[in-house]
């Protein structure tokens, strides 16, 4: 989650980064291989890395280029000799991971560059309607949250020895979860306390005072998913 | 100003003795009122009443009528409120709907629809009146609770109401951040603000409280003028199960200092995030085994990364622990420490009481856990969910899992904050049987009356550094009150 309003280095708005993360999760996800598809899925996939270069998040960039790297080289080079089992959980785990990846990727772009009240000016540009706008504010809110707790938790359960291999592994989530989730709700209900009491969900015209607008990089973008995805359906629903 | 006629208010679901009875109240305009009592004598259930929480969010049966300047409470929606009730609560870290300080102090000014350059010169002004400059345009993960708090003031600063409520501020803070938050009141009670200040910790609103409310089950017991209340003689606080009224009695109260014999060393502790800054650097400390170790040092000053590191919870971290002819290192330490963490809700993890010690235990033994059950006044909730007992409870099940798991060190990360005088002294009298059964303990606190009631040993960090260790006896009173009288 980004946090600080210091001039930021980066360059789309709210708006261009969530079709961008729709899309790349629903192109990779959803398209088939082949064609024009050749073309597109490997754009798509450049995205993400493109994004945390230009916004100098280096060891993102790098992680993200070698998990991809991997999962590629094993898709092409170690299906074809493997047999059996092996070549099944290799597809199976490859396959998966080159597909949800950069769309992961881009999720968390989206929520590391984005403070919640541009993501909330962006929201009341697209004209949703505050029942909707308010609790996903609040889940974008929430993410650093959880992984504060989560971190705290994880502490709890290193001092009481519960640690992989400790026996119960299915235990094991339901410590995490437990504690997480009580404290969640407590967290949650004092937040929404607060924000009530600042007048959050008046039925007023809310106004913001974050400067966010679509720029040309904003329409470049843009247009790379709307070709994007007017292909995906070419693909889906033309070819049958 | 505010007017409470004969108001009776229950929780759903709760039982009758956490609600309101009987209450009638005025306050004047421009008037500073602090109400105190025990922990559930309806302190905060009557700030929410006068910021409209109750009826419009918390739910229960409430009769009577609340009118805050001429409006009726139950019949204004709280965004209408906003304007005329604002509000600082109790914890800083869940009170942030932003995550950087300029948002958020934007944040009830863009809620009410306000335009952009109105929204710019109210946080310019506010800024301004509460010296919030610095903090400006900073991640909230980056503050310290003190400048938290400060955050949560100016963003209610922001929409410049004319009734300020404050649920337990000072909870979380350390001394600069009272002193802080302090000033901050003072600033609003010179504006002419009307201030409800719901608190345990009674000395700072010296000077500042017009008038004094002494509540108890669920009623306005008491009244004083506040230089009435603060004459008071300390026996006066005592009864009624208040906290000191000035730090300057604590002077009287009297230390026993014990005898250190064997002493614990912690070696070679060092760490930091990135090469630049250290966040802590102590070469070698010695402390007595055996004893009652307060950690005392200001926020950010190193206090929790020690505590982290004795517990073996640091990464990377190289530091030595010899105590009772053996050498520790950081991973080992994970089973010879434990930590009775701030939010104890993080450590509890299954369905009972019970359960809770006899996971911690490497061979379940149930006499075993209902003896230490026993020790600790839990034995009649055993069978009880961890989730559903009250915050004293649950730190005393975390104290059970450590004993339950033989561990010679414990460490409490501020155990009293938010309590008030009897509860402070079980933790107490909890930690001062800890150290009968001949364990060492660690106490990280800002609070110098939990020191005085239990601690037998100082341990001063200040910037990442050990500026002084010292045995807690007369002169070592004097040393630790020189610090947080400032």
């Amino acid at each position: 989650m980004k946090s600080t309003s210091k001039s930021s280095k980066t360059v789309l708005d709210p708006r261009t980064k969530m079709l961008l993360a729709v899309t790349i999760a629903s192109v990779l996800i959803g398209g088939g291989s082949g064609g024009i598809m050749n073309i597109i899925r490997p754009a798509l996939v450049l995205v993400p890395l493109l994004l945390f270069c230009i916004s100098g998040k280096w060891k993102s960039a790098a992680i993200y280029a070698a998990a991809y790297l991997c999962a590629f080289a094993g898709e092409l080079f170690l299906v074809p000799v493997t047999t059996g089992f092996m070549n099944f959980m290799i597809v199976a785990c490859c396959g998966m991971f080159a597909r949800f990846m950069p769309g992961i990727a881009m999720g968390s772009y989206l929520v590391n560059t984005t403070t919640v009240s541009e993501f909330m000016a962006a929201m009341e540009r697209m004209h949703l309607p505050q029942k909707l706008s308010i609790p996903l504010s609040v889940m974008f809110r929430f993410f650093p949250t959880v992984g504060e707790e989560y971190g705290a938790i994880g502490d709890a359960m290193r001092m009481r020895g519960i640690r992989f291999g400790g026996g119960k592994p299915g235990k094991m989530l339901e410590y995490r979860m437990v504690p997480l989730m009580v404290s969640c709700v407590k967290i949650g209900e004092e937040l929404s306390a607060s924000a009530l009491t600042r007048g959050l969900g008046a039925p007023i015209h809310r106004t913001n005072i974050c400067k966010i607008g679509i720029r040309p990089y904003d329409l470049a973008a843009m247009l790379l998913c709307v070709v994007s995805i007017i292909f995906l359906l070419i693909d889906k629903f033309s070819v049958i | 100003m505010i007017n409470l006629k004969d108001i009776q208010f229950f929780y759903t679901g709760a039982s009758e003795a956490s609600g309101l009875k009987q209450i009638n109240l005025h306050i004047k305009r421009g008037e500073t009122v602090l109400l105190c009592g025990e922990s559930g004598c309806g302190k905060t259930t009557l700030t929410r009443l006068i910021n409209g929480l109750i009826p419009h969010f918390y739910e229960g049966t409430l009769t009577g009528e609340v009118m805050i300047c001429g409006k009726r409470i139950s019949d204004t929606p709280l965004y209408d409120l906003a304007k005329t009730v604002g509000s600082v609560f109790q914890n800083p870290r869940s009170q942030f709907f932003n995550v950087d300080t300029t948002s958020e102090l934007a944040f009830g000014c863009e809620n009410l629809g306000m335009n952009e350059e109105e929204v710019l010169s109210r946080i310019d002004r506010t800024a301004e009146a509460l010296s919030l400059n610095p903090l400006l345009g900073r991640s909230i993960f980056e503050l310290s609770g003190g400048e938290k708090q400060k955050i949560a003031c100016g963003s209610v600063g922001t929409l410049g109401p004319d009734i300020i409520v404050l649920d337990e501020p000072t909870s979380n803070l350390d001394i600069l951040g009272i002193n802080d938050l302090k000033s901050i009141i003072s600033k609003w009670k010179i504006q002419g603000k009307t201030i409800l200040i719901a608190e345990h910790r009674l000395y700072f609103m010296q000077g500042l409280a017009d008038r004094v409310l002494y509540m108890k089950n669920g009623e306005i017991r008491e009244e004083y003028t506040g230089v009435q209340f603060y004459e008071k003689p300390s026996s006066f606080f005592r009864e009624r199960g208040l906290r000191i009224s000035a730090l300057a009695k604590l002077g009287k109260k009297k230390v026993c200092p014990v005898p250190e014999q064997k002493v614990l060393t912690v070696e070679n502790l060092e760490f930091s995030y990135s090469k630049a800054k250290k966040l802590i650097d102590i070469p070698r400390v010695e402390l007595p085994e055996a004893g009652i170790i307060a950690i005392i040092g200001h926020n950010g000053a190193g206090k929790t990364t020690f505590v982290r590191s004795l517990c073996g919870l640091l990464k990377k971290d190289k530091s030595i622990l010899k105590y009772n002819e053996s050498t520790l290192k950081a991973r080992k330490r994970l089973d010879s420490c434990y930590m009775v963490m701030q939010d104890v809700n993080h450590q509890l993890f299954t369905e009972s009481v019970l359960d809770e010690v006899l996971l911690s235990m490497k061979k379940e033994d149930r006499e075993n856990a209902e003896k230490i059950l026993d020790s600790l006044e839990l034995l009649a909730f055993k069978d009880h969910h961890p989730m559903a007992l009250s915050g004293g409870q649950k730190q005393r099940v975390a104290v059970a899992q450590a004993l339950a798991s033989g561990r010679d060190i414990i460490v409490f990360d501020e155990p009293t904050s938010g309590l008030d005088l009897r509860h402070m002294e079980k933790v107490a009298e909890c930690i001062r049987q800890l150290r009968q059964q001949g364990k060492t303990v660690f106490i990280v606190t800002h609070d110098p009356e939990l020191i005085l009631s239990c601690c037998t040993h100082i341990l001063h960090i200040k910037k990442g550094r050990a500026e002084g260790s010292y045995l807690l006896n007369e002169a070592g009173k004097k040393r630790m009150m020189d610090f947080f009288c400032l």
